[in-house]
């Protein structure tokens, strides 16, 4: 949708000028994916929120009558230090790892636009690898690669590269560790397609432009500076948009590596702390709204900037 | 992508909550004379555990016993299976009439009133001949739901050659287990495999020196690990992780055998079927794992005898010689589903589960009983006999209704993991204690 933006204006006009269709016909069209989004989407939440405010556990779901509880859900959780240091952990964890796969991501696009095609083609294919292996598979290997008894990290480290220390080293028992370790294969995993749809943002900028600059003088550092990224910043601030959303509910990955032998209260985020209320509905529905409240928070700027733009 | 990624996780959350919502009435209808109503019931056995001779057994006799009726057993995983019993239980048109539970995860269901209350079969069933840890499991408020359906005890797996070469005895306390362990530990190898997470097995120190996970104490359960007696065994856990394991603090109870077959520990802890894993590799005949000739299975027999002269296996020793430690039980209970359209027939199975026969059967493929009269079918080679010693003596955790939350939140993998680590253990137990009266009350 960000690419509309940069086409050249002169369609609008026309599309104004030609006739109406019957609107009927485009609110049937509207149908199939309304009906989708209202039973796929808007039935969990609407159930997920009414659950909330009720005492709804097991015994609840084996015929027992559900009792209002009002806001009692809500109050427990955030009166709770250790919720707070929950969701403070995942702010923190979702902002770091949205900015490292920025980062990359964008390195990444402008490195395949400049590089031959054969090198261009390798990148390719590689991202695409790590975009299309399935999560669980890749946290396998993963898991393996850093098992402090036969990982082939702890080898290499202690083997290759002479620290004799690391033989042994546990890379997921201490917090920090265990988040570095996070980190690194969720932004493996997200990169692909930040650096896809970055390259694919560089490739609509007007070579034009770009040749007028030159002649104007400006160097190769000005060019990417003040023509490119200003001109890929609606694709950029969608990107980020969805890594925001995506980095705070992640789950996947933590799940399986606290499985693999971390300590669980050490590193829960808000997505595993959830999942633990797995008996107790109501607690796990009333998180879960705080959740979308946060997400809410952390994207509600860009989601206003890009209706603006929209707009224009 | 974004509507896609949404609309995946929409309708995976509909999936889940529309299997949620719960039938209004339970149609309890006992028979009013005799004979119940023929009709088709479905048991869930979980895993492989119970072999495809007893489920036959199970089928064809229920079908003689119940004429027009049929019973169909349907096989479930172990993991994921508490999420799976909450939705399907909850659904009248869904349910097993027959399941099968871990131990541990039965209380959750009793409280809940997922189960049927079979309290008046309790003597019909086997009486106090029951595993008593077991029936515990299945109670809430005075009613028995759920009642044993057998129990794999856990023991120690040693390596021969390697005791021999340290000069070590088969150890008679569980102090001298400590000792022997310590002079089993070399630079590469292990006296005594304990991974850092792994409770199952450290309960057991806790259970032997008469200390308890949580104790029931006017109204109110409450984390007992920092209990004078808890910490006795505890700090005996510390120095084995100490000073007689290379195993890592963040590995799990999962596949000890694994550095046992790679010469990496001379003991093990594990339920008494772990000998069907162990490969050492001076008794390996590389037979190919689809190789079904009778030439391969030869040769595979060859081997597993091969394997079982080199290992050892002995219950884990008490407090004074010629005592055996409380150990933890694994094992599984069975129970009647409370939304079952069919109870009269339910509990016709249930009959022939509990019958001497089948009993019996249980045993003979290494599985102890749910009925303890029964338990000398296991046969007496070593492996039952240490089986059956370890299993007579072992107790479950708590029978707390909430009980499940502190696995759910692996509060005992943490603290395990903490005193692996080196942590000070009392602080550790204090600290733990607080987060397990918080899970169960």
């Amino acid at each position: 949708m960000a690419v509309t933006t940069l086409e050249v204006p002169g369609d609008g006009t026309t599309a104004t000028l030609r006739r109406r269709r019957p609107q009927l016909g485009v609110y049937t069209l509207l149908v199939p994916a309304s009906l989708l989004m209202a039973v796929a989407l808007g039935y969990p939440l609407v159930r997920q929120f009414v659950i909330s405010f009720q005492e709804y556990g097991l015994r609840q779901q084996f015929g027992q009558p559900a009792e209002w509880v009002g806001l009692a859900n809500y109050t427990d959780l955030l009166s709770d230090p250790y919720v707070w240091t929950v969701i403070g952990r995942s702010i923190a964890f979702c902002l770091i790892n949205a900015a490292v796969t920025m980062v990359i991501g964008i390195a990444f696009a402008v490195l395949m636009a400049r590089v031959g095609a054969a090198a261009r083609m390798t990148l390719q294919v590689s991202l695409l690898l790590a975009w299309g292996t399935p999560v669980l598979a890749s946290m396998t290997v993963w898991q393996w690669l850093f098992d402090s008894q036969y990982g082939a990290i702890n080898w290499v480290l202690s083997n290759v590269l002479g620290f004799e220390g690391m033989a042994h080293h546990s890379w997921i028992i201490q917090p920090l560790s265990f988040y570095f370790v996070a980190t690194v294969i969720v932004v493996w995993m997200s990169v692909p397609f930040v650096a896809f749809s970055v390259y694919a943002g560089l490739l609509q900028v007007p070579e034009e432009t770009m040749e007028a600059a030159q002649l104007d003088g400006a160097s190769a550092r000005q060019r990417f500076w003040n023509i490119t990224m200003p001109m890929v910043r609606p694709v950029l601030s969608v990107v980020l948009l969805l890594q925001v959303i995506w980095d705070l509910k992640v789950f996947t990955q933590i799940y399986v590596l606290q499985r693999a032998g971390a300590p669980t209260r050490d590193t829960n985020l808000l997505g595993t702390l959830i999942y633990s209320y797995a008996k107790e509905f109501s607690k796990a529905g009333a998180l879960a709204t705080i959740m979308l409240v946060i997400t809410l928070a952390l994207t509600g700027f860009y989601i206003r900037q890009m209706l603006k733009e929209d707009e224009l | 992508m974004k509507i896609l990624r949404f609309a995946a996780v929409g309708v995976a959350a509909a999936l889940a909550l529309t299997a949620c919502s719960s039938g209004d009435d339970t149609s309890d209808q006992p028979s009013d004379n005799g004979t119940p109503e023929a009709a088709t019931i479905k048991l869930w056995l979980n895993g492989t555990d119970t072999p495809q001779a007893l489920r036959d057994y199970l089928t064809t006799t229920f079908e003689s016993e119940n004429p027009g009726s049929k019973l169909v057993i349907e096989e479930q995983d172990w993991s994921g299976l508490v999420p799976r019993l909450q939705t399907a239980l909850a659904s009248e048109d869904q349910t097993p009439d027959v399941v099968e539970i871990g131990n541990t995860q039965s209380p959750t269901f009793t409280y809940a009133g997922a189960f049927a209350d079979i309290t008046g079969m309790y003597d019909e069933l086997g009486g106090d001949k029951l595993l008593p840890g077991f029936v515990e499991a299945g109670k809430a408020d005075g009613k028995l739901y759920s009642v044993p359906y057998y129990s794999g005890a856990r023991a120690v797996f040693y390596n021969k050659d390697m005791f021999a070469a340290a000069g070590v005895e088969v150890p008679t306390t569980l102090a001298d287990f400590t000792t022997a362990a310590q002079k089993l530990q070399t630079d590469t190898v292990s006296g005594f495999w304990f991974p850092g997470q792994d409770w199952y097995n450290g309960a057991a120190w806790i259970y032997t020196n008469g200390g308890d996970l949580a104790t029931y104490d006017g109204g109110e359960w409450k984390g007992a690990l920092a209990s004078e007696k808890s910490l006795k065994g505890l700090d005996e856990v510390a120095t084995l992780f100490k000073t007689a394991t290379h195993a890592p603090a963040d590995s799990d109870s999962n596949e000890p055998w694994v550095p046992f077959n790679a010469g990496q520990a001379a003991m093990f802890s594990a339920p008494t079927w772990a000998r069907w894993s162990i490969d050492l590799p001076q008794c390996n005949k590389g037979v190919a794992k689809d190789d079904k000739s009778d030439a391969a299975k030869a040769l595979l027999a060859e081997q597993q005898a091969c394997n079982e002269e080199h290992t050892g296996i002995f219950p884990l020793p008490g407090l004074t010689a010629g005592e055996y430690a409380t150990g933890f039980a694994g094992g599984s209970n069975i129970a009647v589903a409370a939304k079952s359209k069919h109870p009269e027939l339910a509990k016709n199975l249930l009959r022939i589960i509990f019958s001497g026969d089948f009993q019996n059967q249980l045993g003979q493929n290494g599985l102890i009983p749910g009925n303890t009269e029964y338990a000398s079918s296991m046969g007496d080679d070593v492996y039952a006999k240490a089986a059956v010693a370890a299993a007579l003596n072992a107790k479950l955790t708590p029978a707390a209704e909430n009980w499940a939350t502190v696995e759910g939140d692996r509060i005992l993998e943490d603290f395990f993991q903490k005193v692996a680590s080196g942590a000070d253990v009392k602080q550790a137990a204090t600290d733990a204690d607080k987060l397990i009266t918080d899970a169960l009350n």
